[in-house]
């Protein structure tokens, strides 16, 4: 049972830098980049939303490579993997929309319009939270595992297809709304903008990792727990 | 033995079962009708905007019919252990995933072969020339859902509340199968001619190739004694 | 028949359900596996019949690697369950049709029906499986067997379902396959019954294997081995 302090000692520091960078972004965020031309302070919710899904997509990444791993060699680490990161996934995916809706609000008049990429972030979010849900309905541990890597592999592999169906769908049948919320406003992108983004990104990366290492090694303490319990019954 | 004379095999097996249990077509042929009717009691519209509405009621209606099917679909395999039996066997578990999916595909071939037409016929609609193309249409949706329907009614065979998981986990991934074959069917309607949805047509086919491959080649890992 | 098995393992996430098991049988081997419940036995038979796949370790049948060939050396290996794998809503008849079509022995004309004839069922060989009691169905599951012939042949626990007749023949058709040089494997709690069967025993205790000797007669070193196992009712 090696996972003594050189782990401990890691994930502190990464965990302290993390906090450290979403500190220095959140204050480039609010505080040195000025607000945007058109939109107002409104805008400045995109250095939490535009990480937010980035993150979600990475998450959703690895979902797809745990699965693919644990079908493969059928290592438990690789299902804790795939595990931890669909959790954090659908966490990321829910901030998302939220943050999507707050900004949504004050910009378009609406706390939720059907256009392509909210749309797409609500279905990531269904097909995530079914994962789990498939997972916490099996109780057959190994066959939870292997079920939700196949749901993890398809789900994966749709989001192209759902991504260009969705898409098709809402440009060929515009709605007629005042706002193409499609598009930021690049033209003018200001310097501090882009490095507050940039910030705002490392430092949700930095974060996601270090809550995806804490969820892990909280699913493989489950797992010690669970051996210890029969091995110290039988 | 080939894996398509091991599916076939299969296939007659189940058909035989089916004729003699009666716990799948008689259920979905009689829930799609259901459905017309509740559709018709829920949707006070003039006839115009029925025939407009037609595709997506039709698929709603296809969506909880097939789902049933697809719930019902291992119950033969259920009793007495046998798909131990047939893991056990020289099985490729490829040939098992044609044989279910394709039976599935039959049994919502067949109820939709019935509810279309009746569709037409309850709710007045004119351009009865058109029910081929519409049908062709639809069996190529309805392919791509047997084909992952298949895939997640195995995951889900040993999961509670299974009913409720199945169309929980499958539905969000049918999408594009329902996206491409609703928008194709209302250009038919609208135009007469499949030729404004050739891109919808190629992701249909698309969706159904590649899930149809991937099934048979991971089916292996899907279902496990 | 030959059964090597080398270093066998199998984990459910942390835990080790089989480990180390190692064995050698030649052709014509009558096993009896014993333990108490938990020590891995079915483990072990699910994964000799390849109904599950091992976490390390490797089992060959006459030189060829298992996991290897899976779909033909499939059709060598049988698990006997008396009362199950049939279909209920197919006739003997049909149910027999049908196993030996999927393991490719569909042969001569005749051969269903002489093997209904064998085991006592041609009179009820249209005649649903569902409709068969027990120990038809038994009798039913020995024709299976006999026509689709394997070399290895699994059972768990297979004395719980059956009545007097039922044993009977179903120890005749054992016999029967160990005479040509085939392996029988037997998981059972019914010590008497399959150490007098037998050629060969082994104990499992907490997924490893802790006897493993072949029959002798006194067999003391197994009352040994398997005294700690026996219940300690009052004297």
């Amino acid at each position: 049972m090696a996972h003594a302090t050189p782990h401990k000692k890691r994930k502190g520091i990464l965990g302290g830098l993390a906090l450290a960078t979403v500190a220095v972004g959140l204050y480039w965020s609010l505080i040195v980049a000025p607000p945007d031309a058109y939109q107002g302070e409104v805008q400045r919710i995109m250095y939490l939303h535009l990480p937010s899904i980035l993150t979600a997509y990475l998450s959703y990444f690895l979902v797809f490579v745990g699965s693919g791993m644990y079908l493969w060699k059928r290592e438990k680490r690789d299902d804790l993997l795939a595990h931890a990161a669909a959790e954090l996934g659908v966490l990321f995916t829910a901030l998302t929309i939220i943050e999507g809706s707050i900004w949504g609000k004050p910009t378009w008049g609406v706390w939720w319009t059907w256009d392509a990429r909210l749309t797409l972030t609500a279905i990531l979010l269904l097909i995530y939270t079914g994962y789990l849900m498939l997972r916490s309905l099996i109780d057959d541990e190994n066959r939870a595992a292997s079920a939700a890597a196949i749901l993890g592999i398809i789900g994966f592999l749709d989001i192209p297809l759902i991504h260009m169906s969705v898409y098709w769908w809402r440009t060929l049948h515009q709605p007629p709304s005042i706002l193409r919320p499609d598009k930021t406003p690049w033209e003018t992108v200001h310097p501090t903008l882009l490095t507050a983004l940039a910030i705002s990104f490392v430092g949700f990366i930095l974060l996601y990792f270090y809550l995806l290492s804490l969820r892990y090694r909280l699913g493989e303490m489950r797992q010690e727990i669970k051996a210890l319990r029969l091995e110290r019954g039988a | 033995m080939t894996l398509l004379r091991q599916t076939y095999l299969l296939l007659c097996k189940d058909l035989r079962l089916e004729l003699r249990r009666r716990d799948s077509l008689l259920t979905m042929f009689f829930f799609g009708t259901l459905l017309l009717f509740v559709f018709h009691f829920s949707f006070d519209v003039a006839p115009d905007k029925m025939a407009e509405m037609a595709p997506a009621l039709l698929w709603l209606a296809f969506l909880f019919t097939g789902t049933l099917g697809l719930a019902q679909l291992f119950q033969a395999e259920r009793d007495n252990h046998c798909l131990d039996a047939l893991l056990l066997s020289p099985l490729d578990r490829g040939a098992l995933f044609l044989a279910k999916s394709g039976f599935n595909l039959l049994l919502m071939i067949l109820v939709e072969l019935v509810v279309m037409p009746l569709f037409w016929i309850l709710f007045n609609l004119s351009n009865w020339n058109l029910l081929p193309q519409l049908f062709l249409v639809t069996l190529m949706g309805t392919v791509g859902f047997c084909v992952l329907g298949t895939i997640m009614s195995a995951i889900t065979l040993r999961a509670r509340a299974r009913e409720l998981l199945l169309p929980l986990v499958l539905f969000p991934l049918m999408i594009p199968v329902l996206l491409a074959t609703i928008r194709c069917m209302e250009t038919v309607l609208r135009t007469g001619t499949f030729a404004d949805a050739a891109p919808w047509l190629r992701l249909l086919l698309g969706f159904d190739v590649i899930f149809l491959t991937l099934g048979v080649l991971i089916f292996d890992w899907v279902i496990e004694a | 028949m030959r059964l090597t098995v080398k270093k066998l393992a199998k984990s459910y996430g942390f835990l080790w359900a089989l480990r180390d098991f190692d064995l050698e049988l030649p052709p014509g081997s009558f096993v009896a596996l014993l333990g108490p419940n938990g020590a891995g036995k079915t483990t072990l038979l699910k994964l000799l019949a390849g109904l599950t796949m091992p976490s390390a370790g490797a089992i060959e049948l006459d030189g060829e690697n298992f996991a290897a060939n899976s779909s033909i050396t499939r059709g060598q290996i049988g698990l006997l369950a008396p009362a199950d794998h049939l279909y209920d809503q197919l006739t003997a008849r049909e149910n027999l049709r049908f196993f030996t079509a999927l393991y490719n022995k569909s042969g001569q004309a005749g051969m269903l029906e002489l093997a209904l004839e064998e085991v006592g069922l041609a009179g009820r060989a249209d005649e649903f499986a569902g409709n068969l009691s027990a120990g038809l169905k038994c009798r039913l599951s020995i024709a299976k067997w006999r026509l689709l012939d394997p070399g290895l042949l699994l059972l768990d626990e297979p004395y719980g379902v059956l009545d007097g007749s039922g044993i009977d023949l179903l120890e005749m058709f054992l016999r029967e396959q160990c005479d040509k040089g085939h392996i029988v494997m037997m998981a059972s709690h019914h010590v008497a019954r399959a150490l007098g069967l037998c050629s060969r025993a082994l104990i499992l205790h907490q997924g490893r294997l802790t006897f493993n000797e072949a029959k002798q007669t006194p067999w003391s070193s197994f009352d040994r081995a398997f005294g700690d196992f026996l219940p300690r009712g009052g004297s």
